[in-house]
């Protein structure tokens, strides 16, 4: 649905976007990650056709796609990271719906508009000023703008900015909707949490690189060096974490209060063995739980890794060089 | 195609709206017509047994003056050849013309700064279909503007006993066409830079240019710019509106309708070139600034 060859941006000597191939399949909840200045809100101008590319090609819906194509265009929807502040403040929420439903020249438009702001709690505040429209407010507006035409695609940039959890709720409810009725999103955003939550397959973008594009789990299963056993017991007699660590499994062994914190290798599931042998022991475990990566984890690993690997230098712990 | 004119016509209707709903428009046409009306009655003062005369009435005199010494007599001459009317007529639309211009370029670098030209052309919308939206805001409004100033001077004309005179139509006629022409302008301005203050700079900054030029060719200012707009004007008079308008002066001076008709299709291929040239380079530079 969305395929970019070998997608380039320079600005001056400076490469913002370096040869990045992404493929989207159709229905796919798409996470497009990266920290600031890495070269996501390029790449995504370039798919939009509001920048154009130095290098590459761009494809949709299996259509080479340039600028001039404002019939693809119209196929999509996009939500910016910020509605633009001080436009359109005359209009109530519903004239502002209705502007857009004309550009797209939707036909007896009131009942989606009504059936899209009632999705995100501004039904009743349809026909206040946009001006008296708080961030959040705004935001959510922009979201059911970008649906009103029923999109194929839906293009989100940090969408849950500034929202509440509330409004992150209900946005995320709608995302994972739209998603179910066969709709392809791509998000961009800085929030790894909700894009673990949501996202079916993530890439990771860092100096214009794409570093790395996977499903959630199994970018998560590749990046994870080792994997940990969180055990609540009563109470954790001496030695047991020694003798733990005698399974060829176990990497190393730990208390933390009534934690038995064990690190164990890469593949397969140890939980098994690991309560068989405290069940022997008279010891009942009150809770076994299986640490895995964050996304978080995986993204700070992704981008420290790699700027090791360009400069030399590892990052510091703020995260500068 | 028609993706494109359905949202040029989206924005024109939303931009008339808004300039109909701002005070300021109503502000500025009020302003305009009252210094129009004020210059109407001074004229029928200034009128004596051997006909027009600007010294009998100090608003007059200063005129006069002003203009005899900028732009020479025989300019003074033709601009008050049918009475006041052709002179008002400018001092009538020029406020209103100059809100119009500069508010179209004020929006066109905001909404470009700001995000919300990008916004509507996530869509089936670009930045051409934009700025001719903008342009048939532009022009219809100027339109209705030209309408309520046949009828102020039609009636300000029977209420002071004088006839408005071909010369005044034909005027009508080419401030239109001018305004096409520097509302094209004024759109190249707002391609070519990234925010509303620089758009204008470079809008003002063209009309003075040209206004300079046209001034420079005839007998005013100092000698060293006359010289220089000599050449200048030479080169680049083609491009300045008010060449079109100084021709298009001299054609309904010489009873020439051909060469009226000439300078009014020049004005519009003007008006089309800078279009196109707007349209190309708003393509190159994208809508972000």
């Amino acid at each position: 649905m969305i395929q970019t060859k070998n997608l380039s941006k320079l600005y001056g000597n400076f490469k913002a976007v370096d040869r990045v191939d992404l493929n989207i399949p159709a229905g796919e909840i798409y996470g497009f990650l990266g920290p600031n200045g890495a070269g996501k809100t390029s790449t995504i101008m370039m798919i939009l056709g509001i920048i154009k590319p130095s290098d590459g090609e761009i494809f949709l819906f299996n259509e080479k796609y340039t600028p001039n194509r404002l019939d693809l265009r119209k196929r999509i929807g996009v939500v910016p990271e910020k509605h633009p502040t001080g436009m359109w403040t005359w209009m109530t929420g519903f004239e502002y719906m209705a502007m857009f439903a004309e550009f797209f020249g939707l036909k007896n438009s009131k009942e989606r508009i009504k059936h899209l702001l009632s999705q995100v709690d501004l039904l009743e505040v349809g026909n206040k000023k946009i001006a008296e429209f708080s961030r959040g407010m705004l935001q959510k507006l922009s979201i059911v703008r970008a649906l009103l035409h029923d999109p194929d695609i839906l293009f989100l940039d940090e969408p849950i900015s500034g929202l509440d959890p509330i409004g992150i709720k209900q946005i995320r409810d709608l995302i994972l909707a739209e998603n179910r009725e066969g709709r392809t999103i791509f998000i961009s955003s800085h929030l790894l949490s909700e894009m673990e939550k949501i996202c079916h397959r993530v890439a990771i973008i860092f100096r214009g690189r794409l570093m790395a594009e996977d499903k959630m789990s199994a970018l998560l299963a590749k990046l994870a060096k080792d994997r940990e056993i969180h055990i609540d017991l009563e109470s954790i007699p001496s030695q047991l974490s020694d003798q733990i660590k005698t399974f060829p499994f176990v990497l190393d062994s730990m208390e933390q209060d009534n934690t038995l914190i064990i690190k164990v290798s890469k593949e397969g599931d140890y939980r098994k063995p690991i309560s068989e042998y405290l069940i022997k022991k008279n010891l009942i475990p009150l809770r076994i739980e299986e640490k895995s990566l964050s996304l978080e984890e995986a993204f700070v690993t992704i981008t420290r890794d790699n700027v090791q690997m360009f400069t030399g230098f590892p990052l510091s712990e703020g995260g500068k060089q | 195609m028609s993706d494109r004119i359905n949202a040029a016509k989206v924005i024109a209707k939303r931009k008339i709206f808004e300039t109909i709903i701002n005070p300021g428009f109503y502000i500025v046409q009020t302003i305009g017509l009252l210094l129009g009306y004020f210059l109407i009655t001074r004229f029928v003062q200034s009128i004596d047994s051997s006909g027009f005369n600007f010294q009998l009435n100090p608003v007059y005199d200063l005129i006069g003056r002003s203009l005899e010494g900028a732009l020479g007599a025989t300019f003074i001459d033709k601009l008050f050849s049918e009475g006041p009317f052709l002179f008002a007529l400018y001092v009538s639309f020029i406020p209103a013309f100059l809100y119009l211009s500069v508010s179209s370029v004020f929006k066109f670098g905001l909404e470009k700064k700001i995000g919300a030209l990008e916004l509507i052309t996530y869509g089936p919308a670009d930045g051409t279909s934009y700025f001719m939206g903008s342009f048939a805001r532009d022009v219809l409004i100027t339109v209705l503007y030209i309408l309520v100033l046949v009828v102020f001077f039609g009636i300000a004309a029977a209420l002071n006993n004088l006839v408005l005179g071909p010369m005044f139509l034909y005027s009508l006629v080419l401030i239109f066409f001018i305004s096409l022409a520097i509302y094209a302008y004024g759109i190249l301005a707002s391609v070519l830079t990234d925010n509303a203050a620089s758009s204008i700079a470079l809008f003002l900054g063209a009309l003075i240019f040209f206004l300079i030029i046209m001034f420079g060719s005839f007998t005013i200012v100092s000698g060293y710019v006359r010289n220089l707009s000599n050449v200048i004007a030479w080169i680049i008079k083609w491009l300045s509106p008010f060449f079109y308008w100084d021709l298009g002066l001299r054609a309904v001076e010489s009873g020439n309708s051909l060469f009226f008709l000439l300078s009014l299709f020049l004005l519009l291929l003007l008006s089309g070139i800078i279009l196109l040239i707007s349209h190309l380079t708003l393509n190159a530079r994208g809508v972000r600034s």
